[in-house]
């Protein structure tokens, strides 16, 4: 007679589902490398810092869509107070802070051959910035020396101010004037002009980063549920701790 | 040639770095957490 196999813990975050995600975002990255370096041509007038502008915009929307995930679960946890909709947000926030950061970087980086500085207080430059620093407060806020509710509730507050700050960082090529060029993918008369493959590649990006973003949210959402398995096993063992001394005190008596 | 290459090389360094981070503390986590507590549905 057999036993019936018991399925064992995992030793990580991983899981069939997510190795395959990985794997699939691994290799849609290396494709966007292969596109990017290989496969595209110079454009005529930025040259190679065209490549650039394969990575940049599709970091912009990964940031985007991290910071519609933290307020959408920021709403939910202010409504429900579930640890999910907490560890979710948080998550996405991390996530959104490391996006924003590396948009900036890549922004910057693309800035100073092209307009001869590495920063400018343009309203799109600025209004990321703002978005970054909001996003580090929301981290800031989540890690306060207070009780987990308190933290949650304050940080989700803080969560709400996400998307509105994302619609002003979009609009803000279009309601002030900037350095910054327009939206050029949203345009109806866009025409990227030299090469289809040019614009495929860019469009592209925003898929293969869209993958990275996914296997990264899943991955920080399970560190975020271990790290709040092992603060409630902290708070079982303190409480099991003190009504032991409260008994035993009791006895004395 | 430089700012590209520039670019790539701190947003992929930095993506694989903090992917990297994710899995080892994941790692280190789940020797803290009992089995039945870690259990992935997918």
């Amino acid at each position: 007679m057999t036993t019936p196999q018991v399925p064992t813990a995992p030793d990580g975050t991983g899981s069939p589902a997510t190795r395959v995600l990985g794997i699939v975002a691994l290799a849609a990255m290396a494709l966007l490398v292969y596109l990017a370096f290989v496969a595209t041509p110079r454009d005529a007038t930025q040259g190679d810092l065209v490549r650039l502008l394969y990575l940049h915009p599709g970091l912009a929307w990964t940031a985007y869509l991290a910071c519609g995930i933290a307020t959408a679960a920021s709403i939910q946890h202010l409504r429900k107070r579930t640890i999910g909709s907490d560890l979710l947000a948080h998550s996405s926030v991390e996530i959104g802070a490391v996006m924003t950061a590396l948009t900036l970087v890549t922004g910057s980086v693309w800035g100073r051959p092209t307009w001869g500085v590495w920063w400018v207080w343009d309203a799109r430059l600025t209004s990321t910035a703002v978005l970054l620093l909001l996003l580090l407060g929301y981290l800031a806020l989540h890690r306060i020396d207070a009780p987990p509710e308190v933290r949650s509730r304050r940080s989700a507050v803080v969560g709400l101010l996400l998307v509105p700050n994302v619609i002003l960082v979009h609009q803000s090529v279009q309601w002030w004037r900037t350095l910054h060029q327009e939206p050029t993918l949203a345009r109806r008369d866009f025409d990227f002009g030299a090469s289809d493959l040019m614009m495929f590649t860019m469009i592209y990006g925003f898929v293969a980063l869209s993958l990275v973003f996914s296997w990264l949210l899943v991955q920080r959402f399970r560190v975020g549920w271990l790290e709040h398995q092992v603060e409630e096993a902290w708070l079982d063992e303190a409480i099991t701790e003190r009504r032991a001394e409260a008994l035993g005190a009791e006895v004395e008596r | 040639m430089a700012y590209m290459y520039l670019g790539w090389g701190i947003s992929l360094a930095v993506l694989a770095l903090y992917a990297l981070s994710l899995v080892a503390r994941g790692r280190r986590l789940t020797k803290s957490v009992p089995p039945e507590r870690r259990r992935w549905t997918s």
